[in-house]
């Protein structure tokens, strides 16, 4: 830590300060001395790039980007700030792509929204958002959303010329040539989900890959700052359908630290309870997933049948099954009020997972042809989850040690009993494998949690049916905060901003993993066959919903 | 043979009802036991036990357009799926089905029944190949691409399993091959015949080597463009295929209708039904294999292990069986 403060305190610098154990918040005053610092701070470890955010602030004419970096290995991350002008013509930084390649979904994302050109960046495009929002910024302050949404008819003839210009492009520069065509895998893909990859293709032998995201881009960062601070959950936790409480525990966060306020021991348990539990249904979907990738169904059969006990339990809680909306700033939000009832259902659903496991270990994780298929293919080495920022799971899998529960402990994780889960080699199946273990960790988890809420009812110190919840204030002070949790595909981190007095979010930028999982497809796929598509796109368990937001 | 016997051939036994039922059949069959393993239902409410619905299935994918997409072939592309189930239906005359009819023989009872058998099942796939190039898309070209690549390599061992029998009986007439077998030459055989069932596999496009549809990685193979109609016939030749197959197999190594305490019709549909179950049990319990995978499988063990079965039948014929 010092060392890197001794390294900022080399520039010029507004402040340089602590932020949480693991942070070291620095705010630079001139923007060209940007690479310098960057570059300085990758000689000394901190050389993967979380996430690039920018915030707009119109009255004072500044556009603040916030640079998200971190060392891995050691847990030491640095916040990094710098004004830049707002003017469209001046509104420009260093790209620090060229440095550290895992920024650049994040800057491409950032020169489409925000419009913050990149200089130096390799190849600045718009990027995420459909052509009817091409130079039109849809994140900045002054953009109009009502007048943008009254030219409807415009917008898709737009996105639909885009589309047709595309398409006549790709007839005539993309014809056959011998062997050598482009295929264009989704969006519309039996496999792909609503992403497209396009596939230049020697015969089956993949030659080159590049992603088109966006098709469910649904700007859930500038929506929640239409909502109050409660609506944002619901915004928050469509992220992805598939783990949905985790990022309401990270946005609850934010808001709590800005509030100022601490949550009882009980709701904290409550929330690891939760959201171990969204953990483990996402996790059985892309278990069953990447079987499904080699066209073998039947063990995301038996992966939903026990998804359904576990889904189960969330309904018990909120009423609901799939968008919970469980977890709100303050606590979680309903109290228990039978909580042996609830504990019963939950070990109903464990007993479930216990019983089918000898089956799945048999049949499917020790299957000669799956160890065939994905045993030493797309093997990860740790350079390239350091150089990638390849998060959570993908990371483990290559045997590196990195877990927010355990790095930046929150909720109630600090607690309870809990070591890093890995794999040694980092190939496809080891992704698989990670995966099983880390279910069944988070029913040790689970296990735990419950253990210690009974404790504290016997012993009186929790009361279920009122320690649910703080009160918070109904306005936020003004205030700025960076929220980590470990999802389900790896690290979430929010930034959120707040003014004097707001009922609602100023800024909220979500960093989720799938981004960087999907920007790695680029040198993952080419030199493998068209075989292979599927299988290492199912085993990096991309969701479109955290790639698009 | 007279005109009505042959009506009655071609139209309803062992002609197109007979196909057509076996169709329903094995569709709902391989459905319902497919849900079994996967712990759903299956089909359910229409007929008892949801028999009926591959029939609606059928009917409504014949109410459907047949669409001619603009740049296929149309000559070729409508043309194939109507010569392909016919050519799949051929090699039903060479197989002895019923102790009723012929005396127990084949309809065309010929000394050259198994070379008759492996050739018209070995042109099918090239029908197939035929459909994909026709289609004039990419993912159905490589379907068609990967069919040839993969009936090539399937059918060296195919053939060499087939002769196992033929060798080991000198003669190619499958009704005498399935009277001579006893339950110690089915133990002989029982090499070839794995052997066998492992390049139906392939050659019908089961898994683990559906690697010509696969659905994951080209869409749906060289079935990709064809709807309505078209799509039905295919799936029809590929059923007839299927029961095709299985009779032979059945024929060739495991004694055909013949059976315990009486010979009957049933007992060859017994032995087909359980190969069937075989075959959806593998399929659901193993994920496909990749195109490279399967080519060096079947050059590199496959095709040596057949011809090594040539060599193991010749011995037992000289010393076990006695000439």
């Amino acid at each position: 830590m010092e060392k890197i403060k001794e390294i900022l305190n080399r520039f010029d610098m507004e402040y340089v300060e602590d932020y949480k154990p693991t942070w070291v918040k620095a705010k630079l005053k001139n923007k060209n001395d940007l690479l310098d610092v960057v570059k300085a701070l990758k000689e000394v470890g901190v050389a993967s790039c979380s996430t690039v955010s920018p915030t707009d602030f119109p009255e004072e004419n500044r556009m603040e980007i916030n640079y998200f970096l971190e060392d891995i290995e050691n847990k030491k991350n640095v916040w990094l700030k710098v004004d830049i002008d707002r003017d469209l013509e001046k509104c420009e930084i260093d790209s620090i792509t060229p440095v550290l390649e895992s920024a650049d979904y994040h800057e491409l994302e950032s020169y489409s929204t925000f419009g913050v050109k990149f200089k130096g960046h390799p190849n600045l495009r718009y990027f995420l958002i459909s052509a009817d929002y091409y130079g039109k910024f849809p994140f900045r302050k002054d953009f109009d959303w009502e007048e943008h949404e009254k030219q409807l008819i415009e917008n898709v003839n737009t996105i639909s010329d885009e589309f047709f210009e595309e398409y006549e492009e790709n007839e005539e520069t993309m014809g056959h040539e011998d062997s050598r065509t482009v295929l264009h895998w989704g969006p519309t893909h039996p496999a792909s989900g609503p992403i497209r990859l396009k596939v230049y293709v020697n015969g089956e032998n993949i030659e080159k890959v590049e992603p088109d995201i966006g098709y469910v881009w649904r700007a859930l960062e500038k929506l929640s700052e239409r909502k109050d601070f409660i609506g944002t959950i619901v915004a928050v936790e469509r992220i992805c359908f598939m783990d949905n409480t985790n990022p309401m525990i990270c946005y609850a966060q934010a808001v709590e630290e800005i509030a100022g306020k601490e949550i009882t021991p009980f709701a904290k348990y409550m929330r690891v309870i939760l959201g171990e539990l969204g953990r483990t249904v996402s996790h059985l979907i892309s278990m069953g997933g990447f079987f499904g990738t080699m066209g073998l169904q039947t063990f995301l059969m038996w992966c939903l049948d026990v998804r359904e006990y576990f889904l189960d339990v969330l309904e018990d809680y909120s009423g609901a099954r799939i968008a919970t909306a469980c977890i709100e700033p303050g606590g979680v939000r309903y109290p228990l009020n039978d909580y042996k009832v609830w504990f019963e259902e939950i070990n109903k659903a464990i007993e479930k997972w216990e019983s089918v496991k000898p089956d799945i270990e048999d049949i499917f994780m020790k299957n000669p042809l799956m160890v065939t298929r994905a045993k030493d293919t797309g093997v990860f080495t740790k350079e390239d989850v350091v150089d990638n920022y390849l998060a959570g799971p993908i990371a483990r899998a290559s045997n590196v040690k990195v877990d927010v529960r355990l790095d930046e402990p929150y909720a109630g994780y600090a607690d309870l009993e809990m070591d890093y889960v890995t794999c040694e080699s980092g190939d496809a199946r080891d992704r698989l494998f990670i995966i099983y273990k880390e279910i069944n960790q988070s029913i040790d988890l689970i296990k735990q949690a419950m253990k210690k809420i009974e404790e504290g009812i016997e012993a009186g110190e929790m009361d279920p049916k009122k320690d649910h919840m703080v009160k918070m204030p109904r306005r936020m002070p003004e205030g700025e905060a960076v929220s980590r949790v470990e999802w389900a595909r790896g690290e979430m981190l929010m930034h959120l901003v707040t003014m004097p007095k707001s009922t609602n979010p100023y800024r909220l930028k979500i960093k989720a993993p799938s981004v960087n999982h999907t920007r790695i497809l680029e040198k993952l796929i080419p030199g493998h066959t068209l075989s292979d598509i599927p299988l290492l796109y199912g085993s990096m368990h991309i969701c479109q919903g955290d790639l698009d937001r | 043979m007279s005109l009505w016997e042959m009506l009655f051939y071609i139209l309803v036994f062992p002609g197109l009802l007979f196909l057509l039922a076996w169709t329903f059949f094995v569709f709902y069959f391989a459905r319902k036991t497919l849900a079994y393993i996967h712990k759903r239902v299956g089909p359910h409410y229409n007929g008892p036990a949801g028999s009926l619905q591959t029939v609606w299935d059928v009917f409504k994918l014949l109410t459907k357009e047949s669409i001619t997409p603009k740049s296929a072939d149309p000559y070729l592309f409508n043309i194939i799926p109507i010569i392909t189930p016919l050519v799949a239906a051929l090699p039903v005359i060479l197989i002895p089905w019923t102790p009723l009819i012929n005396n127990g023989h084949a309809i065309l009872d010929t000394e050259y029944g198994v070379l008759g058998l492996v050739v018209l099942i070995g042109v099918e796939p090239f029908l197939l190949f035929l459909t994909g190039f026709g289609s004039h898309n990419k993912y159905s070209f490589l379907g068609g691409m990967r069919i040839l690549a993969q009936m090539i390599s399937m059918e060296a061992p195919f053939f060499l399993a087939a002769l196992s029998p033929a060798l080991l009986f000198g003669t190619m007439n499958l009704y005498e091959i399935m009277y001579s077998n006893t339950w110690l030459t089915t133990l002989i055989l029982l090499p070839g015949a794995i052997i066998f069932i492992i390049t139906m596999l392939g050659i019908l496009e089961q898994p683990p080597f559906n690697i010509p549809d696969a659905e994951q990685e080209i869409v749906y193979g060289f079935y990709t463009e064809y709807a309505g109609t078209n799509y039905t016939l295919l799936k029809f030749a590929e059923f007839t295929e299927i029961l095709v197959v299985s009779a032979a197999a059945v024929t060739l190594f495991f004694g055909g209708y013949r059976g315990v305490f009486f010979d009957s019709f049933w007992w060859l549909f017994l032995k087909i039904a359980l190969l069937a179950v075989v075959m959806v049990a593998i399929r659901a319990s193993n994920p496909r294999l990749r195109l490279d995978q399967m080519l060096k499988f079947t050059w590199s063990w496959l095709t040596p292990l057949a011809i090594l079965n040539l060599v193991w039948i010749t011995f037992a014929k000289l010393y076990i069986v006695g000439v």
